[in-house]
């Protein structure tokens, strides 16, 4: 379990992480996401204690991450690509990670085979691609068999083959009861395998919901040959209704069942009823799009 | 499973002897020792040069050498990126740089010590008749033999720790070079009472003290001088430790 309490950190004038607060729980996997820039790679280099905080804290299976006596126990990371030694090999680097905590030789070979580089242990990582470079990260994530598994943007340099794998592992170590946390910049990476999703922007936190809740936000879509007699049907607390087309309504803070059943109950014929699974993509840009630290210039 | 001192320590170890540089750079080291000893001991003769002088008038380079290796292993812990890694593994941060600096001093000293008595061999064995030869059993033979290796050793020391203080390779490289070659020549430019005072207390002169077979004029009893330079190396250290555990990694 990771526990983020109103986490803030600054640079200087800047605030790149601004009060943020979220729970990751055991057996779920959290999808962390948030354009590039929104302060994802600080709040995790906060949470293993890389970064200190300019204020609020964070807990690591309930205790500050440095109390630890088996830090590599209580939780994998894999941070950035390549954060090794070009000059050592695959087995060396994890060995000097092993070390610290008496971890057996024989569970580097483990990791090593459990990513696919045991046939590459013993080059040198400089000489590694960025996915094989990113595989050696996620084997020295699991070197110390974690509670808790959190990957910062695992995916980036993998081919499609390794990006399925990197899915059905992470959702295996869900399966396990462990706690995994995932971050992404992009929607669709995270959307077919997180739980629960918390998305950030500007360091602040945008949303904190699971995947099937964050679509249904987005409306419904109804076509009528009466909009206005539905509109005034419809009306109540929390329900918005924009006008899209001559006969089309976007009808959004209720559910296509109960739009229907109100429709029905008043006699105005629907030609259309459609949940807007505007994809999730669409979703995410939408709220994130004031949040983007760089956009393209045009 | 846990976190134990001695897990930290060979942690260390393992960094050190699975990098190809570290043994080149501890071999040249060895060598730069005994090469300059056996030259010196076959060519070269003064008024006050001892034997061991000359064995050990490979030192100066030696120390550079052993501390670039230091620097190397310090920095490139953030050159590299590996200190994400490695502090993950050890939050509390501090062992790090205490394993780190033990195993580099460590290996310098064994290496450096054999380095010392080797070059002394040597140097003995091809003296020119111009120098009275010394044995092991004369008087501070002995201690400027293992000084060097201490010497030598606390130098190693002395890089890590800039390395990891400064967190670049050229500048700690860049400090180590000014503090043990070029602060000596910048003193001898400043007005001789302000120079004969302080001379004595600069690193490589202190350090060096340990080295001679009796102190000349203006230089430091050995085992002063090496106390002197220990006193750097903590200095550096603590300034090391200080940053670690304040700053973000
Ligand atoms: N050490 C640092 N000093 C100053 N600014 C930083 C530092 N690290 C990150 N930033 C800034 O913080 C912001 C968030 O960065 P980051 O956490 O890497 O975002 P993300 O991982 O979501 O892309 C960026 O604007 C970045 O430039
Ligand atoms: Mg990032």
């Amino acid at each position: 379990m990771i526990q983020v309490r109103e986490l803030t950190k600054r640079y200087g004038a800047k605030t790149v992480v601004d009060r943020l607060s979220f729970t990751a729980k055991p057996g779920q996997v959290t999808g962390f996401l948030g354009p590039n820039g929104a302060g994802k790679s600080t709040t995790m280099r906060m949470i293993v204690g890389l970064d200190a905080p300019t204020s609020g804290d964070v807990l690591v299976n309930g205790k500050p991450y440095a109390s630890s006596k088996a830090p590599l126990r209580e939780i994998g990371v894999l941070l950035e690509a390549k954060a090794m030694h070009p000059g050592r090999t695959a087995v060396s680097h994890l060995l000097t990670l092993a070390r610290t905590h008496g971890i057996p030789r024989s569970r580097v070979g483990e990791v090593l085979d459990l990513v696919g580089l045991s046939t590459v242990a013993h080059k040198r990582v400089g000489a590694f691609s960025l996915g094989m470079g990113q595989r050696l990260g996620i084997a020295a994530a699991l070197l110390g068999d974690p509670a808790v598994v959190m990957l910062d943007e695992p995916v980036n340099g993998l081919d499609p083959e390794g990006v399925l794998w990197v899915r059905n592992l992470l959702t295996g170590l869900a399966a396990e009861g462990r706690t995994v946390m995932l971050s992404s910049h992009l929607m669709s990476e995270v959307s077919l395998i997180a739980d629960h999703l918390v998305i950030i922007g500007r360091g602040r936190l945008l949303a904190d919901t699971t995947v099937a809740d964050f679509v249904t936000a987005e409306g419904v879509r109804v076509v009528t040959p009466a909009p206005d007699a539905l509109r005034t049907t419809i009306a109540g607390p929390g329900i918005t209704v924009t006008s899209t087309g001559v006969e089309e309504l976007l009808v959004a803070g209720t559910s296509a069942r109960k739009i229907g059943l109100a429709a029905a109950a008043r006699g105005i014929p629907l030609f259309e009823l459609t949940p807007q699974n505007a994809s999730l993509e669409e979703a995410f840009m939408d709220l994130t799009r004031d949040a983007v630290e760089y956009e393209a210039s045009r | 499973m846990k976190i134990t001192p001695g897990g930290v320590v060979a942690a260390e170890w393992t960094k050190f002897s699975s990098l190809r540089s570290t043994w080149i750079t501890t071999g040249i080291s060895a060598l730069l020792l005994i090469a300059f000893g056996m030259i010196a001991s076959a060519s070269l003769s003064g008024d006050n040069l001892t034997s061991i002088d000359l064995a050990l008038s490979g030192s100066a380079l030696a120390a550079l050498s052993v501390g670039v290796l230091g620097a190397l292993l310090g920095a490139s812990e953030y050159t590299t990126g590996m200190i994400r890694a490695t502090l993950t593994a050890v939050p509390r941060r501090l062992p790090v740089l205490w394993s780190k600096s033990l195993v580099a001093g460590a290996a310098a000293f064994v290496t450096m010590t054999i380095g010392a008595f080797v070059a002394f061999a040597v140097g003995s064995a091809v003296l020119n008749d111009k120098v009275a030869g010394l044995g092991l059993g004369d008087d501070g033979v002995l201690r400027a033999l293992v000084g060097a290796g201490l010497y030598l050793g606390l130098v190693a020391v002395l890089g890590v720790a800039l390395g990891m203080l400064v967190r670049s390779s050229a500048g700690a490289i860049a400090i180590l070079a000014g503090a043990l070659l070029i602060v000596p020549g910048l003193a001898a430019l400043l007005p001789d009472s302000i120079s004969e005072a302080i001379t004595p207390y600069l690193p490589s002169n202190a350090g060096s003290a340990v080295m001679a077979l009796t102190p000349a004029d203006g230089t430091l009893a050995p085992w002063a001088g090496l106390v002197v330079f220990a006193g750097y190396v903590i200095v550096t250290l603590a300034a090391a430790a200080y940053r670690l555990k304040r700053n973000d990694a």
